[in-house]
């Protein structure tokens, strides 16, 4: 036994007694027998703090059946659907609804041309510091932010950027490149590489070498062992990544925001607008409500197609 | 990779995909320290003159000072929610575990622009609205999932007979918890903290729709700048974030190591 030197009585240290008494504690604010809700009542917080955003889609959904007075500048007191028909009828909007779609459509394909080689050769390459390399490269832009790379893109690509330097010293250009189609979905590109190439990459690691030596062994170039062996087998994997892409481009604001300079907006700046730009809170309201019915159906499709463990939270024991 | 042919198209994709990450950021850093006035590349001369510039700029160190804020609210509020939810996910049988799952995925389901609006009209109603600190609680909203998940997978690996043989040794829950599940799924903790605080401190959408002149964070303040005039001193503000980017990365591959995302489940 431990004896303290100028003490004869022995005293349990501070520390002891402390744990004691929270524990003591513990068993009068959330005694044993509760054992069972114990789990409920860890995930609680999680649950109310998700709730903030069910509150906020309540919100959406009673203020977009109000119109806007426009004499008062206040939302109307009668229940109305007539922000949907606004929309369903302008073609305002209709137009910017097909072009985030075009958007998003033309992002996945570029991203994916992208991403399935630099996940291939980021699995399949022998060297650790090749993979090390790679891996910096693709994690660096998403800890930078999306506004950052956005105000890169802007200096590579304008009139006195990089990219025309490259054209003025083989004798051609200046081209005007920002501020089009074409720069959002490039900037929409660069964004998603990172999400597609992680997403893609488990896919490819599951896919034993070997297939591709036996195709090639048995007299297949690498084309048709891609087209035959390796694509197949990558397919959850390439068409969760395109989902994926397609949600996160589709309701994207920044990229659109910055190098289509105001004229090619997609559906999250037209709602950003009739918030704070015409403060028509019903009609943003509405609008945004039917980009989460879009984004929520392409989600529901990647859950029926994968299960919601997708992100592998909760691993089943 | 066997042919030859193979390996130059793959190779030539991968470079373009490298070039197309990295260009922007290396164009970045490297404009931050030009002596001229002008965003030119190759920069005309080296100088620091636009850091200097940006350090005693009132509003930019406000700006600064407010996302750090954000961080740290987001920090502190993901930090304890996300670890008790990991915890509580696989390491207790709940009934309707696959609802909860998508339940708790919301945040990353519902588009960002759709979770901003919804919450600037629920913090109006609060009239929380103007504040900073509810910029962080809905940057830790938003990325709840992340810190979940991360906490999850590390406490999948945990044996549960740890806790056990802790109990049979005497110890009550709280010890139990605190020596042995806590440390238990420390990296995970680690590294969801990690990506929520540079997440927060990146946030752009909902700071946007959350702040007002006062209150802006860095990135809006950048995004402000931005559609009046492109300066060098814009590119100094974001060589911060360039810094901030290297020091999370190169932290996560101390930590858990970047090849662990390779892995297939």
């Amino acid at each position: 036994m431990t004896t303290d030197p100028d003490n004869s009585d022995f005293r349990y240290p501070l520390r002891w007694r402390l744990m004691d008494g929270a524990e003591r504690l513990l068993e009068i604010v959330w005694p044993r027998r509760f054992g069972r809700f114990t789990g409920w009542l860890l995930l609680l917080p999680a649950l109310l703090l998700v709730g903030i955003l069910v509150l906020g889609l309540w919100q959406m959904a009673e203020s977009s059946l109000h119109v806007l007075d426009r004499n008062t500048f206040l939302p109307s007191e009668e229940y109305t659907l007539s922000n949907y028909g606004t929309i369903w009828q302008s073609a305002t909007y209709f137009k910017v609804i097909w072009r985030s779609v075009q958007g998003a459509v033309w992002t996945v394909v570029f991203t994916l041309l992208l991403a399935f080689p630099f996940a291939y050769v980021l699995v399949r390459t022998p060297r650790a510091w090749v993979r090390k390399l790679l891996l910096i490269a693709l994690f660096l832009p998403f800890f930078i932010g999306q506004v950052v790379r956005a105000y890169g893109i802007l200096i590579v690509l304008g009139t006195s950027g990089a990219v025309n330097d490259v054209f003025g010293l083989i004798g051609v250009g200046p081209y005007r490149l920002l501020f089009n189609f074409p720069a959002v979905v490039f900037g929409l590109v660069q964004y998603m590489l990172p999400f597609a190439v992680l997403m893609l990459a488990p896919a490819l690691t599951s896919i034993p070498q070997e297939t591709e030596t036996a195709a090639s062994s048995l007299g297949a170039n690498w084309l048709r062992s891609m087209r035959h062996v390796v694509l197949p087998m990558a397919k959850p994997g390439i068409v969760g990544a395109s989902l994926v892409v397609m949600t996160l481009s589709l309701t994207d604001f920044a990229m659109p925001a910055m190098l289509g300079g105001g004229s090619q907006d997609f559906i999250a700046n037209a709602i950003y607008d009739q918030f704070f730009r015409t403060a028509d809170q019903g009609l943003g309201s509405a609008l945004a409500l039917l980009l989460v019915a879009l984004g929520s159906v392409l989600v529901a499709v990647i859950i029926g197609l994968f299960g919601a463990g997708t992100l592998g939270m909760g691993e089943k024991k | 990779m066997i042919s030859a042919t193979q390996r130059r198209v793959f190779w030539g994709l991968v470079w373009f995909s490298i070039l197309v990450l990295s260009l922007p950021t290396i164009i970045v850093l490297g404009a931050s320290v030009t002596s001229g006035n002008m965003i030119a590349f190759p920069p005309e001369g080296f100088s620091l003159k636009w850091y200097e510039k940006i350090a005693l700029a009132r509003d930019i160190r406000g700006a600064f000072g407010r996302s750090l804020i954000v961080a740290f609210v987001c920090l502190v509020i993901s930090v304890p929610v996300g670890t008790f939810a990991g915890i509580a996910l696989t390491r207790y049988r709940l009934r309707f575990t696959s609802l909860i799952q998508i339940y708790l995925l919301l945040p990353f389901t519902i588009p960002l622009i759709g979770s901003g609006i919804g919450m600037m009209l629920v913090f109006g109603n609060w009239g929380i609205l103007g504040h900073v600190w509810p910029v962080g609680l809905a940057c830790a909203v938003i990325n709840l999932p992340f810190i979940i998940w991360s906490v999850s997978s590390s406490a999948a690996v945990l044996d549960s007979d740890l806790e056990l043989a802790a109990a049979n040794c005497g110890a009550g829950r709280i010890e139990t918890f605190l020596h042995v599940t806590l440390p238990g799924v420390m990296p995970g903790v680690i590294t969801g903290g990690l990506l929520m605080f540079v997440l927060a401190m990146t946030e752009f959408l909902v700071s946007l729709l959350l702040t007002d002149a006062r209150t802006v964070t860095l990135p809006v303040q950048i995004y402000n700048n931005i559609r009046s005039i492109i300066t060098p001193d814009l590119a100094a503000i974001s060589s911060v974030f360039v810094v901030v980017a290297l020091i999370a990365v190169w932290l996560l591959d101390k930590l858990v190591g970047l090849e662990i995302f390779l892995k297939s489940k």
